[in-house]
């Protein structure tokens, strides 16, 4: 494992944290670490910040996740990575849709240009809206707490997509699946980030695979081309045990 | 011209690899991508009887010279698993089915089921703690080998492969108890462990693992030889394979076809069409025209 010292911790509202460390390695926009807390457990964390001072942005969902928000400055962090295929970042008008903690990894597109929907399920859940050069985000909570009441695909209707030349897209996978079927009719050309299981986060383990890539290796990023063509997306996944399970019905 | 197709246990490979129990074979889509990619067969990874959840990353971690890697034998269960088959078996090539028990009762119910799925012959992972020697592996207690080989054996109608855990003090007396078994499948992860010295701590949640890849390639070619030579029994070879050469190696120690699990990591899924290229190659330059003229050439 790499281990680096915490060089300071971020609040960002009640349960989310950016951890920064100094890191002199090459990391691209989408790429994650698979980060080791002993004694609780190891998961996969998109960089966040990916400049030589490193950034992980940690919300606390689960056991491990809710240890991590309390570690400190001065504190050492454990990980290996980075992983994944990152975002293809060529293009310059960027249209950077996020849900929840999605906007993590989304936050090294964003540029003065960029244009955002940000989406959460409630307004203290709204991650990075900030970020975004002054009017160009839309913001949309699940229950109308701030900005636009409904999901990010009502945040995308007002929108001229074909006044941008890429699409990225982080979110729950129903949120992303949403997204696509909007969209393939509509010339704009899109990545999204997928989130699933990951146990291994080395094309090892399978836990992570969609109709046989593995988004640790292969993904997590896939064009809308490459998620077109698959059958798993949004509709079925793996559970820690293997279990084959229907994706928002479980 | 020169041919590498081969045959295990009267079942036709179109080559000589297939994918290792446990490496990309939990999900039925991904055996059919590593199928597409040019593996001969796959083997799932091993079944149970009931859900399992595995223990808590990391569960496989990368060091030097392989994989370290406990994952605690999660799986869905075997009533959990018809899919993943269904879907494996579409692909129409063999798909074994790997499973794994404290019993002999337990590994029939489940050979029984992955028959009836239509699996082309079932893989006893012989590797889980035994309960009865506790700590210890099932494949370590040549007794309970037999009782199981000969009980699946006997009920099964499909080819019935036994796999051997190198983690005992002779294989050749646990290789003989499995003497019914259509083929020997050596070798299973060498345990092992990493300790992390910054965080002062095995890297493993369950400190203890099972190695895998190049670093353990001598030792399976060792072991296939040993057996080969003293059993003269069918073997499937695995153990850090990573090119053609690895492949060849075993294949002159007594193997007729091997598994490929780590060098997934290390190669990715091209590993297969490459490695299929390199023993064309080699097999014409040595001037073999099939693989069977290789098996066990080294055995003396
Ligand atoms: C992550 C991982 C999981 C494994 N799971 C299983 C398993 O469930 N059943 C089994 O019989 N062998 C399992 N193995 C062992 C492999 O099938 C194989 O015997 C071993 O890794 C050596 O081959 P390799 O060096 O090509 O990986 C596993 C190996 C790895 C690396
Ligand atoms: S996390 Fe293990 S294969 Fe992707």
């Amino acid at each position: 494992m790499i281990a680096k010292i915490i060089s300071e911790v971020e609040k960002l509202g009640r349960n989310t944290v950016t951890i920064r460390f100094r890191w002199d390695q090459e990391v691209q926009p989408g790429q994650f670490l698979m980060v080791w807390l002993p004694r609780h457990s190891e998961i996969p964390i998109s960089v966040s910040h990916t400049g030589p001072m490193k950034g992980i942005t940690i919300r606390s969902y689960g056991e491990t996740s809710a240890a991590m928000i309390g570690l400190r400055e001065g504190d050492r962090i454990f990980f290996r990575g980075p992983y994944g295929r990152p975002f293809d970042t060529k293009p310059v008008r960027k249209l950077i849709v996020g849900g929840g903690s999605g906007m993590a990894g989304l936050l090294p597109l964003i540029d003065s240009d960029a244009r955002g929907v940000v989406s959460a399920r409630t307004s203290s859940d709204l991650l990075f809206a900030d970020r975004f050069a002054e009017g160009h985000v839309t913001v949309v909570t699940d229950d109308g707490s701030s900005g636009i009441k409904g999901y990010a695909i009502d945040g995308l209707k007002s929108l001229p997509l074909d006044e941008f030349d890429m699409m990225y897209v982080c979110g729950p996978e129903l949120m992303l699946k949403s997204i696509l079927d909007y969209i393939v009719d509509k010339p704009i050309p899109a990545q999204f980030s997928l989130e699933r299981i990951m146990k291994c986060g080395i094309g090892v383990c399978d836990s992570c695979s969609i109709d046989g890539k593995q988004l640790c290796t292969e993904g997590p990023t896939f064009t809308k081309e490459e998620l077109l063509g698959m059958h798993e997306f949004g509709t079925a996944r793996l559970t820690e045990s293997g279990k084959r399970i229907q994706i928002g019905r479980h | 011209m020169v041919h590498i197709d081969t045959a295990i246990a009267g079942i036709q490979l179109s080559n000589p690899m297939m994918l290792a129990s446990g490496i990309l074979d939990e999900n039925g889509y991904t055996m059919l991508e590593i199928l597409k990619k040019g593996a001969a067969a796959v083997v799932t990874k091993s079944i149970g009887t009931s859900e399992r959840t595995g223990y808590k990353p990391p569960v496989v971690v990368p060091i030097q010279g392989g994989l370290l890697n406990a994952v605690g034998l999660a799986n869905p269960g075997i009533d959990n698993f018809r899919d993943e088959m269904k879907i494996a078996l579409s692909g129409n090539r063999p798909v074994f089915g790997s499973i794994f028990g404290a019993t002999a009762d337990e590994f029939l119910q489940l050979g029984l089921k992955m028959e009836e799925y239509g699996a082309t012959a079932v893989e006893l992972n012989l590797s889980c703690p035994h309960v009865a020697g506790y700590g210890t592996e099932v494949g370590s207690d040549p007794v309970l080998v037999e009782d199981i080989v000969n009980t699946l054996k006997s009920n099964l109608k499909i080819p019935v492969f036994a796999k051997l855990s190198p983690n005992v003090t002779d294989i050749v007396e646990i290789a003989k108890a499995a003497q019914k078994a259509d083929a020997l499948v050596l070798i299973n992860t060498v345990r092992a462990m990493s300790i992390d010295i910054h965080a002062r701590k095995a890297v493993l949640t369950n400190r203890y693992g099972g190695l895998s890849g190049q670093a353990i390639k001598n030792v399976g070619v060792r072991y296939v030889y040993e057996v080969s030579k003293e059993t003269g029994k069918e073997i499937i070879g695995v153990g850090g394979i990573e090119n053609a050469e690895d492949l060849i190696e075993y294949i002159m120690a007594g193997a007729s076809a091997v598994q490929i699990g780590t060098a997934l990591y290390t190669q990715g899924k091209d590993v297969f069409s490459r490695i299929a290229a390199g023993l064309v190659e080699f097999m014409e330059s040595e001037g073999f025209n099939r693989i069977s003229e290789m098996i066990g050439v080294a055995v003396e």
